[in-house]
């Protein structure tokens, strides 16, 4: 035990001298300190660069044009609401909107040509991989040296992967967070820091927006809302629905769920709630909650809404037809492959647009942006739309 | 010949036992070179606080393999700690909702090492289902989500766990340190810890010496839920948050870094410094590949080879330590040498 | 003194664990109708045979190798996924080249596994589990992280039309192709295990290990075989749940290793090994698949089905394994 003790310091201290060895000698150098003439060039070049011709893989521009809103003010005490209350869900809504910043890194207004930026995602998933596509588009019109991470849905390995970035000390880092509410201490380490973060996508708790520059990504509440509407108008606003939920822990097990509930409590006030489960993205388990369901509730259920159009769409379908009940009005978050092929066959009837490319590209443009000097809203989102059969062949070929 | 052949032999051999230490070595000889800042005192204090998690965790793991038993559930009892650490401190206070924890996490241990020795179920069996019912239970106390504190006393204990205080080390892992020097040493130096490893050599023969297996199976249990709660509630203490999927893939790495580090899945050997070693190996060769920027399919393919390449060497050596069992070669040798067997005058 | 058989002297505890499973399923059953009058449906009932015939298939497989006594196979999932893309990316040279290439897959990862576990003695666990590492870098490596369409793939050829219809095909009535293959799979693999050679020797690996050795039973041979039968059941449903989800991707399969075994243990196969028929293994993936209907039928939320789904298995295996040694069948 003691001859193993002495080998294991031994050993551990002569790799630690080794490491620190070489680790001495490849200090990374400085941030090139610009001189004041190279910035205004770099900034004059920057501002020029045009990516209005870009294109995302299914024809569509790669960076849609914008949309803001303005929130409505928010209530005494969100959480004394019922879940049904669109107020209730305020904070999650519409994080980042009224956050006060705190210590957020004034813009070296420098240009955007050649920063180094670090992107951490979430996980690996096909959506991720055209993300990471658009991302580098954009990285590639400013010469930006771009380097993305992926933890594989693991929050340690997320946090690790955090660590290492914020020690190469790059010029912005861009993060989709795993958690809403893990996010508030990653964002603040990274801010401590002094390094720019962004955050992408997944919308983080509304404390964690304090210590970011801004967020942009798909407006899930807000398209929940809209496609909601949609579904209402076609059930004629009257009916039994149920709802197939995302995996729980990030927001559209909210937002998808809970964003279409609390816009029908007003919009169509006779549509009633039947039941919201959540079975995972698996084909076999989603049919066989929704074969349950109509089993249970029969001709009393019209509508589903389902936070995925791949797998759990197709579960639904199959159930649906199975039952022999193809009336039932289908809809869900789009807008992969699957999910558009089903819109375009009848057995969807409406799914949600979100460019994965463009939502990658939005989130490096922001930082170009905010090099540039220009201002960055607190949150950018991209634009909504509702795909139905009338339109899916504008969007195909699909990204994902 | 013999003598170098043999010194050559037992070399490797004791190589092969202290592999963990090998690997390590390699590990941090080599990525300095080939990853751009790994060297760094930044990069390493990194490596090391990410170790932290998976290595008390892998501490009550390896006890239980040593037992000769499995335990699936360290995955989820780590989510439970750390859920109850931040949702409960609200109610309980900070020193309050961790024993609560802890506590709560030496209770899923019992009721798992009640079901394997009162109830006689394979430990594989038993904990899948204890696993199943633990997942349940976390979604439905988060409701799916994740909790938070947000208080300024909260960033003030995050910080202070996290930040180093003298280059490398910060509180988190020297916490770790001392939890895995503990059991390593109570395993090493104490009766009651070298009993464990009886027990999982060969459970009758602990019997007849006086221990009662079933004591020591429960207890590694107990101590395998509360050190993954330990580790789940440091963790989210360290967050000041926890989510309902933090112990996603925590089986599966602890599992690799135990097998890696030594202790053998039939259990009576083992050692938990060697554990929480292979963890650090794992963390820093990982580190590395990040800054090499290896692309994740890249990272799953060498684990996946490294963890294969040290099972089959252990199949291997097994193979070799089973057909030279029984043999004894010095004998042999010294036959082979020795002039043919006289005829003795045989005394009628 | 009359000699004490366990059966008449515990008669209900014998008779329960003569039933089994099945017993249990009938329990089931009955707590279903009462229930939901809609529960003894034929619709209903096939729907449930629907969500869990994929992983009926894949249990039969893995059955095999827990009858070994090797408790698991880690490389199911993978495997899985792996017989799904390839066979996609085939499509472009048919449907039966596609699925042949797909099976063709898992046979060879199946064989690798023989291999290690059969001849090498490998730890089964550690090593299936690395090879699902392994199998899942180089799938995400060849196909660069994305999925693949059977429609894209298979082009002008109909092929791709086919493979999507593989899994929704009506051979009789509501009864699919994917049933028909589990019946199959399932009243194969009882023949195998209790009619061939191989299923006692099987039987006798799985119990007593070493007096197989000893007894001229060819282990390698024998513990490969029960691999590559996984593999290949992992193979035919991975296509399946391919054909059924219309892309080939990396993700297919995910959880049906652990599922796999629930089912497998549920149905009376011991860990141990040596114990257990396919008919159970059947019973335990059918009781699965009831409890979640019934659940769902109750109104259950997801993740609460999931402490049910749990303390139930667990009572189960328990009840099951006291049971079996309060008769005198004492083992683990």
């Amino acid at each position: 035990m003691k001859r193993q003790i002495r080998n294991a310091v031994v050993l551990l201290a002569a790799g630690a001298v080794l490491a620190g060895v070489t680790g001495c000698g490849k200090q990374q150098p400085a941030a090139a300190g610009v001189g004041r003439a190279d910035a205004a060039a770099n900034l004059a070049e920057s501002l020029k660069v045009d990516l209005s011709e870009l294109k995302s893989q299914d024809g569509q521009p790669l960076l849609l044009a914008l949309e803001t809103k303005t929130p409505p003010p928010r209530p005494e005490d969100p959480d004394t609401l019922p879940e049904t209350d669109p107020g209730h869900w305020y904070d999650m809504e519409y994080a980042g909107w009224n956050t006060a910043k705190e210590n957020i890194p004034s813009s070296p207004k420098d240009g955007a040509i050649g920063k180094r930026v670090i992107a951490i995602i979430n996980g690996d998933h096909p959506y991720l991989t055209a993300y990471s596509a658009g991302m580098k588009k954009v990285a590639e019109a400013y010469r930006m040296k771009l380097r993305i991470l992926s933890p594989n849905w693991k929050v340690d390995v997320q946090n690790q992967m955090l660590d290492e970035a914020v020690n190469e000390k790059p010029d912005l880092i861009i993060l989709i967070a795993l958690d809403a509410k893990v996010a508030i201490l990653q964002v603040r380490k990274v801010n401590q820091a002094g390094i720019p973060i962004i955050l992408s996508n997944m919308h983080p708790d509304h404390e964690a927006m304090r210590y970011a520059i801004c967020w942009t990504g798909p407006d899930d509440w807000g398209q929940f809302r809209m496609l909601a509407k949609v579904w209402a108008d076609t059930l004629n606003r009257t009916g039994g629905v149920a709802y197939v939920r995302h995996a729980p822990g990030g927001s559209p097990f909210f937002a998808r769920t809970f964003g279409p509930i609390s816009e029908l409590t007003a919009y169509a006030p006779e549509i009633q709630t039947l039941d919201m489960q959540a079975p995972g993205f698996e084909a076999a388990k989603t049919q066989q909650v929704v074969s349950d369901w109509i089993m249970r509730f029969g001709d009393k259920l019209v509508g589903i809404c389902a936070a995925d159009d791949s797998a759990q769409a197709i579960g639904i379908v199959e159930a649906c037809k199975k039952a022999g009940r193809s009336d039932i009005v289908v809809v869900a978050a789009g807008n992969s492959k699957v999910g558009m092929d089903a819109v375009k066959a009848g057995e969807i009837h409406a799914i949600t647009y979100q460019s994965a490319e463009a939502d990658g590209a939005v989130a490096l443009k922001a930082g170009a942006d905010w090099f540039n000097g220009l201002t960055v809203e607190p949150v950018r989102y991209l634009p909504k739309h509702v795909i139905t059969r009338d339109d899916v062949e504008k969007f195909l070929p699909p990204q994902w | 010949m013999t003598m170098r052949k043999e010194r050559i032999t037992s070399l490797l051999a004791a190589l092969d036992r202290n592999r963990i230490y090998v690997l390590l070595a390699l590990v941090f000889a080599i990525m300095p070179l080939a990853a751009h800042g790994f060297g760094t005192v930044n990069n390493l204090t990194t490596v090391l606080k990410s170790s932290c998690l998976n290595a008390t965790v892998a501490i009550g793991f390896t006890l239980v393999l040593i037992c000769g038993e499995l335990d699936l559930t360290i995955g989820a009892t780590l989510t439970l700690g750390a859920m109850l650490t931040i949702g409960l401190q609200p109610h309980l206070g900070r020193p309050g909702s961790f024993l609560v924890a802890v506590a709560a996490g030496a209770l899923v241990g019992l009721c798992n090492g009640l079901i394997v020795t009162k109830a006689r179920v394979n430990s594989f069996i038993a904990t899948l289902g204890s696993m199943t019912i633990l997942q349940g239970i976390i979604y439905i106390y988060s409701h799916g989500a994740s909790v938070s504190v947000t208080g300024p006393a909260d960033f003030r204990l995050a910080d202070f766990l996290e930040k180093p205080f003298v280059p490398l080390l910060t509180p988190r892992v020297l916490i770790t340190v001392a939890l895995v020097a503990f059991a390593q040493g109570f395993l090493t130096w104490t009766r009651t810890g070298r009993n464990f490893f009886l027990v999982g050599g060969n459970r009758e023969t602990a019997w007849f010496s006086g221990v009662n297996p079933a004591r020591y199976v429960v207890g590694a249990f107990v101590v395998s839920g509360a050190s993954a709660a330990v580790g789940g509630a440091l963790f989210g203490l360290s967050m000041c948050s926890a989510t309902s999927n933090l112990g996603a893939g925590c089986l599966m790495d602890v599992i690799a870094a135990t097998i890696v580090g030594g202790t053998a899945m039939t259990g009576g050997k083992g050692s938990v410094l060697r554990s929480a070693l292979a963890v650090l190996t794992f963390t820093a060769m990982f580190n590395g590949f990040n800054g090499m920027g290896f692309p994740s399919e890249l990272k799953i393919l060498i684990a996946g080879l490294v963890l294969a390449l040290v099972v089959i060497h252990e199949a291997a050596a097994a193979r070799r330590h089973e057909r030279a069992r029984g043999r004894r070669p010095m004998l042999m040798e010294e036959l082979r040498r020795k002039a043919p067997l006289q005829k003795k005058e045989s005394r009628t | 003194m009359p000699e004490r058989t366990g059966y008449s002297a515990r008669s209900l505890s014998g008779l329960f664990h003569r039933a089994g499973i099945f017993g249990a399923v009938a329990l089931i059953l009955a707590i279903g109708a009462l229930v939901s009058p809609k529960f003894l449906t034929a619709g209903n009932l096939l729907n449930t045979v629907d969500s869990v015939m994929l992983l009926g298939i894949v249990a039969v497989g893995v059955a095999f190798v827990t009858y070994s006594g090797h408790y698991a196979d880690l490389s199911v999932p993978t495997i899985m996924a792996f017989s799904g893309v390839m066979a996609v990316e085939m499509l472009r040279f048919g449907f039966v080249p596609a699925l042949l290439a797909g099976l063709a897959t898992g046979l060879g990862i199946g064989l690798i596994n023989a291999l290690m576990v059969g001849r090498l003695r490998v730890n089964p666990i550690i090593w299936t589990l690395a090879m699902s590492y392994l199998t899942m870098g180089v799938m995400r490596w060849l196909w660069s992280n994305q999925q693949i369409y059977p429609d894209v793939k298979g082009g002008d050829t109909g092929a791709g039309r086919l493979f999507t219809e593989l899994y929704r095909h009506e051979v009789f009535g509501r009864i699919t192709l994917p049933m028909v293959v589990l019946a199959l799979f399932v009243v194969t693999g009882h023949y195998v295990l209790t009619r061939t050679a191989f299923g006692q020797q099987l039987k006798l690996v799985g119990s007593n290990p070493s007096m197989a050795a000893m007894t001229g039973v060819r282990m390698p041979r024998t513990v490969g075989l029960a691999f590559v039968l996984s593999a290949l059941a992992a193979s035919a449903g991975g296509i399946l749940i391919t054909s059924l989800s219309k892309v080939g991707a990396y993700y297919n399969g995910e959880g049906y290793d652990f599922d796999a075994v629930t089912a497998v243990v549920l149905g009376g196969v011991t860990l141990t090994g040596g114990r257990g028929s396919m008919l159970g293994v059947l019973g335990g993936v059918l009781m699965l698949g009831l409890m979640s209907n019934i659940l769902t039928l109750l109104g259950v939320d997801t993740f609460a089905q999931r402490i049910v789904k749990g303390a139930v298995f667990l009572a189960v295996v328990s009840v099951s394994s006291l049971l079996a040694r309060r008769m005198g069948r004492d083992d683990a």
